[in-house]
């Protein structure tokens, strides 16, 4: 297999971001990248399915998870029957052992696995970031070294980035890795935190500071990633900790003591190991979309089971409204989710390497937040029961607030969304702005024509709909409106970055939103590709498709314009001033500081 | 008109007890029910003749015998009255009960309260004296020697002239000294206002007021010092330094606690207390600082908690050069996203919110201190125990600038209000 040159400094990558201006065409959507929307060959089906069978077998007969959450550890034989599935090598190449299956094929493994949290986070921790780094910047020696023994599950692996002092700032990692004076090794010095898989791993993917040497001859430290070896000495690790949700996952403190490295298993190149972790953390995220949306048609099914046979004043509860508009909820978020998981793996199993790193993220960031919700919900619609421990629904509720801290927190992720989409419409549309700004008269009446005419209500048209049309006619509705909010997300993107230049990145209020818009964007965007599939091909059930498509739309659209209405104004209208203030008096004093209601002066 | 002043004073008299007293109020009212609306204040003295006339026959051979001494205080002419009332009615301590003995004395001798307005007036100079300054109970007592309804306009007309000036502005005063002090009035006061003054009379309205503003500014201070300053000189060094160092993670250490010993050979041995405050953010900063350029230790300087001035010292350095001031985020120091953006565009001015503001730089505060005595000997060991968790402070000159400070303001604050010192430390003045 011929090594695809590794990524490096992602933002020079050509971002396909649907909904930030792209430079063909301003104001505008790739269509062709998210229409149609992306499907796998007949064999290819064939074969997943073959897979998905015994998987479901096995997790529904063999996997106890009301056990595993109590006990807080997956028993061997589950560990066991988990390898002899293949599932600790998916996504390794066939001709390391492993199952070599595609991002879309991963996905729907996904959407089985995590019907144990346990299970998911154990084998995502192994593999979608464990073991990751020497998958995409392995060496061919390092892969036929490590890979065999890794995807067949004799050896697990663990990533491990966290220190006590150190989250996501790379400046505060203190592990350190010194050279041996032979400079045939490294000495490997230091504790990390919260290792998933910490205390099970044999393989660790290791950041750690070193010492290199510029160009200038000036030394300066930088991070580099070496695959550790447990057998390499010095390896010792906590005792598991006791956690909320996913406990039968085993996340410990793992330290470091004069563990001898050799410099073959340097990751990348020495000094490299910053854009290995960030390559690692932006591939691991997509699969969390088909994950939550599992569990979530697991949990609709369990759920509607119970509305469906409960009987209140003689009636079931599904007879009630507010009962329905909650299985509603679910059946719309589960639907979104899954079209942008497999509408995002299928991008990514396009032939070259496309960078879908921002999408995955958004993947992740909406895929979180709705399964949060949903299970939430989940547990409203069977009232006390949900409540109890007798039954899995609170493991689910505690499984699934997870997803919203792991793999780069939602708020960090929206920074990452806003802020690289922002660096993306910035390259195109400094030249215009900087134009504007110095005042060409040109360039000024034609934003200020263009502002007249969308005052005067603008019919926008981007080609979904209409004569050559890519989406189905049935969802016209839906495409209007994801027209109009992707033409005026343009604007609004051109005016922030007019307002904020390059200081947006302090702005973190405003990024919220327009991460929030842009993930709704690329959501709507999905689930409309994905129904009009559906309706052209006669998928069973497709008119359910367009409801819910239709539903999410409609929705997303207001929610959108309230966005972009709010980023529009200036700080001290859209509140961004007083939550600010409220938030540093509240701070400064590290407490809530009104007085008692009770209290009194006088 | 002799006459009149007789009865007058026979009526005066004969009021010390208070039997009578309360079956005078009881006959007085109904009779100033029935007083026609035309009454003014100059009928006043009228009105009292005929009450006395009423009961003159009883008990005005017992109140001939007079009771001198009650009435001196009225009698003498002595710009300031009642003042010996104040001083007889302490016998030991000055305090509330005295004070209250007083007024209760006043109180007695007379039902019409003769000299009332007087009274009061001497009552509220005294209070500093009795220490009652800041007691509502002790001013409601004040308010309570006023007569009760007799200044109460009737009509329209009294209520649109100023009725019974004085008193009016006698009750003023007392609700005034309550303002300086800070007392919030209570519904006691009200109470007793309304029966004295009726409603819409000034000392009501200054009632008001007090009560509409005091609630406003009771919490205006958004670092209130506390209303007793402890005496112990560490707890105070603590409060103060918390104070100024205004950050919830600063850590108060306490180097040396004041201490007296007699060590073996008899002498004398005194220790003074330094307490230390310093915060991460601080320790941060030290351990960033350059050992080759000193720091400094500077001071005293002042700062006031109420009357109590305390003097505290830091340890600074200098303004950093520019070139090191630069700090150049590294474009690969965040794992998830950008910290900053290769744009070339700047903040429009619409959303540059921050004020042009001419900053005069200063050097970074590193920690500072407070300690019984301002020498160079004490203050190292300050900088010694800092050592303990500053390390560089080892490899770092330091260099004592000290002023000579309090000592001169002290010496002429001794010689004119010597007693008024707290006498536990040299830098600790209290100004009355």
């Amino acid at each position: 297999l011929v090594l695809q040159p590794f990524p490096l400094g992602n933002r020079k990558v050509r971002h396909r971001v649907w909904a930030f201006p792209s430079p063909s065409k301003y104001k505008t959507i790739n269509l062709e990248e998210v229409f149609p929307y992306p499907e796998i060959s007949n064999e290819e089906l064939e074969e997943i399915n073959q897979f998905v069978g015994p998987v479901e077998k096995f997790f529904s007969e063999e996997v106890d998870s009301k056990k595993i959450d109590q006990d807080a550890k997956i028993p061997p034989e589950t560990l066991k029957g988990l390898k002899n599935l293949g599932l600790f090598g998916m996504q390794i190449p066939e001709e390391y052992g492993g199952l070599g299956l595609s991002n879309t094929m991963y996905a729907r493994l996904g959407e089985i696995i995590s019907l144990d949290g346990s299970v998911a986070v154990t084998l995502a921790a192994h593999q979608a970031i464990g073991l990751k780094g020497i998958l995409i910047a392995g060496t061919d020696e390092q892969k036929a070294k490590y890979l065999p023994k890794l995807a067949s599950g004799e050896h697990i692996a663990a990533f491990c980035l966290t220190e006590p002092g150190s989250g996501s700032d790379a400046a505060s990692i203190q592990t350190r890795a010194t050279m041996s004076e032979d400079g045939k090794s490294f000495l490997l010095n230091g504790s990390k935190i919260w290792i998933s898989n910490g205390g099970l791993a044999d393989i660790f993917t290791v950041f750690a500071r070193t010492e290199i040497v510029d160009n200038d001859g000036a030394k300066k430290d930088k991070i580099t990633a070496f695959i550790v070896e447990r057998a390499f000495g010095g390896v010792t690790n906590g005792k598991p900790e006791d956690k909320l949700g996913i406990r039968g996952s085993n996340t410990c403190e793992v330290h470091f003591e004069n563990t001898k490295v050799p410099v073959e298993n340097v990751i990348g190149e020495v000094g490299g190991g910053f854009k290995v972790a960030m390559n690692i953390l932006n591939s691991g995220r997509f699969s969390m979309g088909s994950a939550s949306a599992g569990m979530i048609k697991k949990l609709i099914e369990m759920t509607a089971e119970y509305a469906c046979t409960r009987k209140q004043f003689n009636k079931k509860l599904s007879d009630f409204g507010l009962i329905q508009e909650k299985f509603t909820l679910m059946a719309v978020k589960a639907y979104v989710m899954e079209s942008m998981a497999y509408l995002t793996a299928g991008m990514m199993d396009r032939p070259g390497v496309p960078d879908c790193s921002v999408e995955a993220a958004m993947v992740k960031v909406f895929s979180s937040e709705g399964a949060w919700i949903c299970v939430s919900e989940a547990l409203q619609v069977l009232g006390g029961l949900g409540y109890m421990k007798d039954y899995p629904y609170e493991r689910y509720l505690r499984d699934s607030r997870v997803l919203l801290i792991f793999e780069g927190t939602n708020e960090i992720l929206r920074m990452y969304i806003a802020l690289t989409g922002m660096q993306y419409a910035g390259r195109i549309l400094t030249g215009k702005i900087k134009e504007m700004k110095k005042g060409n008269v040109g360039v000024a009446l034609e934003i200020f024509v263009n502002k007249f005419r969308d005052s005067m209500g603008r019919k926008v048209d981007l080609g979904l709909v209409g004569k050559d049309g890519v989406a189905h006619p049935s969802l016209e509705e839906s495409s209007k409106k994801l027209e109009e909010n992707i033409y005026y997300f343009g604007t609004t993107v051109e005016g922030l970055l007019r307002r904020f230049g390059k200081t947006i990145v302090d702005e973190q209020l405003v990024l919220k939103r327009v991460a929030d818009v842009s993930i709704n964007l690329y959501a709507m965007t999905a689930a409309i590709s994905r129904a009009s599939r559906s309706i052209s091909i006669g998928l069973r059930n497709h008119d359910h498709e367009v409801l819910l498509t239709n539903i999410f739309c409609t929705e997303a659209y207001f929610k959108n314009n309230y966005a972009m209405a709010e980023l529009e104004k200036y700080a001290a209208e859209n509140l961004d001033d007083s939550i600010k203030k409220v938030a540093q008096q509240v701070l400064e004093k590290r407490a809530y500081i009104c007085s008692h209601p009770l209290e009194r002066t006088f | 008109m002799n006459g009149v002043r007789n009865l007058l004073r026979a009526r005066e008299l004969s009021a010390g007890r208070g039997v009578l007293r309360q079956a005078l109020l009881g006959r007085d009212r109904p009779w100033l029910q029935g007083s026609s609306c035309a009454q003014s204040f100059w009928l006043v003295p009228v009105r009292s003749i005929r009450s006395s006339a009423a009961l003159s026959h009883s008990e005005l051979v017992h109140s001939a015998r007079g009771d001198k001494e009650k009435d001196r205080g009225f009698r003498d002419g002595s710009l300031v009255p009642f003042d010996e009332l104040f001083e007889r009615a302490h016998e030991g301590d000055r305090n509330k009960a005295a004070f209250s003995r007083a007024v209760e004395l006043f109180c007695q001798r007379d039902v019409r309260r003769r000299g009332h307005i007087e009274f009061i007036n001497a009552a509220l100079r005294k209070m500093p004296e009795f220490g009652v300054e800041r007691d509502l109970d002790v001013y409601n007592k004040i308010l309570d020697v006023f007569p009760k309804e007799v200044f109460v306009p009737r009509n329209f007309i009294q209520r649109m002239f100023n009725h019974y000036p004085r008193q009016q502005e006698c009750g003023i005063h007392v609700l005034e000294q309550m303002e300086n002090y800070g007392i919030m009035p209570n519904k006691q006061t009200k109470f007793l206002l309304l029966q004295i003054f009726g409603e819409k009379s000034h000392p009501i309205r200054k009632y008001q007021r007090l009560l509409y503003w005091f609630p406003k500014f009771k919490h205006i201070n958004p670092y209130p010092v506390p209303a007793a300053l402890p005496q112990d000189p560490v707890d105070l060094a603590r409060i103060s330094l918390q104070r100024i160092a205004a950050d919830l993670s600063a850590k108060v250490t306490v180097y040396q606690l004041p201490l007296t010993d007699i060590s073996d050979a008899g002498k004398e041995i005194t220790q003074l207390h330094i307490v230390g405050i310093q915060s991460p953010d601080q320790q941060e900063l030290l351990a960033r600082h350059n050992p080759s350029r000193p720091v400094f230790v500077e001071g005293p300087f002042p700062l006031w908690l109420k009357k109590t001035c305390v003097y505290y010292y830091v340890l600074r350095g200098e303004p950093l050069p520019p070139e090191e001031k630069e700090e150049v985020i590294d474009s690969e120091r965040n794992f998830y996203y950008p910290m900053h953006l290769d744009l070339d565009l700047d903040r429009d001015l619409w959303d540059d919110e921050e004020f042009y503001v001419d900053e005069v730089v200063e050097g970074p505060i590193f920690a500072m201190c407070m300690a019984g005595a301002g020498d160079q000997a004490t203050l190292a060991k300050w900088i010694l125990g800092l050592q303990q968790t500053n390390p560089i402070l080892s490899q770092t000159p330091v260099v004592f600038h000290l002023t000579p400070g309090p000592r001169e303001l002290q010496a002429a604050s001794d010689s004119e209000s010597g007693e008024e010192e707290i006498p536990q430390s040299w830098h600790m003045k209290q100004e009355l």
